[in-house]
């Protein structure tokens, strides 16, 4: 395989990680920036245990994916039923202050960055499977009792409260497993990157994964996979002149399809119609009652 | 028939001894290249777009001058730009584009996407040149780069130490300082050279990457009533806090140094009168009496709206030169089945020239990095630098 398309698929993939990670909180109405901190600090852990402490891959991933589950669960506790406005403040500021910390921490390399984290073999391979595996999970969530329960909250609080919906309890669920996610993400990207720079976890990433979410479509998790392709895709499918203006198509998409298309490209109806007749017995039994 | 047998051997002979004779020239030295292809992974969009832009100027002028003298053995340089945009996902694909055909790779800039992308052309076997950053980033990744800069501890506090001789009253400094790449070991060489001078440094005011109000910071650093000020921040905040500094009663600007990498258009703009007087380094003498220095200079203000070359401004165009010497030298044929043997002879002899005549100055190099290269320290006088002393 050619070493473009290994970078392509890489970071497509682990965008469509990141990209999951705020689509699932988004489920009830929360934009969940704190992952983006998590992202920060498990790619940081994960080079300097595989670095300094020769600590294999697989227990970096495991203890990553802990750390950010943690560090959910304790931010989850006080955001879990907050509205949207109070979660974005408190994942901004998470951001910030995590950056602010790993350009300080002179073992972390501060603001020169942190270099040769270890090369592991099929790194491809292994992103591929728990993308898979992730997928998985969030299909099986999506069309589970909380999944539904989550379309109620995001279309009216109070209409999902009188039906017994726990707002708190969803919230956190939600919040806690992207932010497992994004942990995931980030023990991923240190290694396939194998170097770490504040720089790389700015606010400008939450702007290329707000596209990601917003442009693929935010009521599907299949959106963010078609638009992560895409959009990663771009400066690639273009000659560089072109490719230069990427900012500006990701912008201008992102404004043309919030005006045409407010539910992004893949939308739940889309699918729905995409769907053979055969899949929904339902819709089946009343023809056949009727006729 | 006898005759005709006879010519026709003749002919047969003469084509056998052209085939042999092309046939050394294909196995021999020639060039196989039609033009020199030099990629450049810059940003010429983005954060620093206005530094990509000049980056990119320097490198074409010196591809110009080369293919107006005859190109580098017989064949034109091509100066292939690519925007990364200081996306590390761009800078790594576009570098793994190159890794298979590449004879040289100039960049990436700036430093996330050095991190990103030097580490797959040190894999491949490729060399990248990273004239534009700081000796700490480039020596991660010997001998596949060089650094274009000495050892910072090294190159730096002879600099503030000859500022601070100049200023002999000045007994206390304050320093302002941007957490960014390289600058805060910066900062600390800029405080070890001051320190030398018998200068004590008072606390350092930290400077937040987003910072948008200057006011506050500007009256914790006038609270300790430092005798002069050392910035090290990008060039628009520095021009702010001049300006800051300016207002709130600060009259010896001589006192105030600015740092190499805020020496940018924004200082100037930003700043415009506030920085009238004031004390900058960098690594480029304006006025250095040189006719293919000043015709460089004069090129550069006329694409450039009057505004005099940055710092960084030489270093991709000598860039070009050394990479241009070196296929001179070398022999380099651009052979694609001699690909990885040639890059290694490029990068040998860049890590390892003696005598490199730069638009600036002459220097060599050992083992990747300058010797003999001079700091240059000026005054701001009626909107123009005038040099004040020189530390190598």
């Amino acid at each position: 395989m050619s070493e473009v398309l290994y970078y392509f698929l890489g970071f497509s993939a682990i965008y469509i990680l990141m990209g999951w990670a705020l689509y699932l909180p988004y489920r009830v109405g929360q934009l969940n920036y704190l992952i983006v901190a998590c992202m920060a600090i498990t790619a940081y852990f994960g080079g300097f245990a595989a670095r300094e402490w020769n600590w294999p891959f697989p227990v970096i991933l495991i203890i990553g994916i802990m750390i950010s589950t943690i560090i959910g669960l304790i931010f989850s506790q006080a955001i879990g039923k907050a509205p949207c406005f109070t979660v974005v403040i408190v994942g901004l500021t998470s951001v910030f202050i995590v950056k602010t910390v790993i350009e300080n921490w002179k073992l972390l390399g501060g603001t020169v960055g942190f270099f040769h984290i270890p090369n592991v073999n099929g790194m491809l391979i292994i992103i591929y499977g728990l993308l898979i595996l992730v997928g998985f999970l969030i299909y099986r969530i999506d069309h589970s009792r909380w999944g539904r329960a989550a379309s109620v909250v995001f279309v009216d609080k109070d209409v999902a409260v009188s039906l017994g919906v726990d707002i708190k309890k969803i919230g956190m669920f939600f919040q806690i497993v992207s932010c497992a996610i994004a942990g995931m993400a980030g023990t991923l990207d240190a290694f396939l990157v194998r170097s770490l720079s504040p720089e790389f976890f700015t606010f400008g990433m939450i702007g290329y994964l707000m596209c990601i979410l917003f442009v693929g479509g935010y009521t599907t998790m299949w959106g963010v996979i078609f638009s992560a392709f895409f959009l990663q895709g771009i400066p690639l499918m273009f000659p560089s002149s072109i490719a230069s203006w990427r900012q500006v198509i990701y912008g201008a998409l992102l404004v043309l399809i919030i005006l045409l298309r407010p539910e992004g490209i893949i939308t739940r109806k889309m699918l729905w119609r995409m769907k053979p007749k055969a899949y929904f017995p339902v819709n089946t039994q009343i023809k056949n009652s009727k006729s | 028939m006898k005759n005709k047998l006879m010519r026709f051997s003749g002919i047969f002979t003469i084509i056998i001894c052209f085939l042999l004779i092309s046939s050394i020239n294909i196995f021999g030295q020639e060039v196989q290249v039609s033009e020199w292809n030099i990629p450049f992974l810059n940003s010429i969009t983005g954060p620093i777009a206005s530094i990509g832009e000049y980056m990119s100027w320097s490198a074409y002028r010196a591809a110009d001058e080369i293919n107006a003298a005859g190109g580098v053995r017989g064949k034109p340089i091509k100066i292939e730009v690519i925007d990364t945009g200081v996306s590390k996902d761009k800078a790594m694909e576009e570098m793994a584009k190159l890794v298979d055909s590449a004879l040289v790779v100039m960049g990436p800039v700036p430093e996330a996407c050095i991190m990103a992308a030097v580490p797959i052309a040190v894999k491949a076997g490729l060399f990248s040149l990273v004239s534009s950053t700081s000796y700490e980033y480039a020596v991660e990744y010997f001998p596949w780069t060089l650094s274009w800069y000495p050892i910072t501890e090294e190159k730096l506090p002879p600099i503030t130490a000859a500022w601070a001789k100049l200023h002999p009253d000045m007994k206390t400094v304050v320093q302002f300082v941007e957490n960014w790449a390289a600058w805060p070991p910066m900062a600390e060489a800029h405080a070890v050279g001051l320190e030398s001078a018998g200068v004590k440094m008072l606390s350092q005011v930290d400077v937040p990457t987003d910072a948008i109000m200057f006011g506050p910071l500007v009256l914790k650093a006038l609270a300790q009533k430092p005798d002069g000020i050392v910035l090290t921040c990008n060039s628009e905040k520095a021009a702010k806090i001049i300006i800051e500094l300016v207002n709130k009663g600060w009259k010896d600007m001589a006192k105030i140094l600015v740092f190499s990498s805020a020496d940018d258009t924004a200082l100037y703009t930003t700043g415009g009168d506030s920085i009238e007087g004031i004390s900058i380094y960098n690594y480029i003498d304006l006025n250095l009496d040189d006719p293919r220095w000043q015709a460089f200079r004069e090129a550069y203000k006329k694409d450039h709206d009057g505004i005099e070359p940055a710092s960084l401004s030489t270093n991709y165009y000598d860039s070009v030169y050394m990479i241009s010497e070196a296929i001179e030298n070398t022999g380099i044929t651009g052979d694609p089945a001699k690909l990885a043997e040639e890059r290694v002879k490029i990068r040998d002899y860049c890590r390892n020239v003696k005598g490199f005549k730069g638009v600036q100055l002459t220097w060599d190099m050992t083992d990747g990095v300058p010797a003999g290269k001079g700091t240059f320290l000026f005054e701001i006088e009626n909107g123009e630098k005038v040099f004040r002393a020189m530390a190598k």
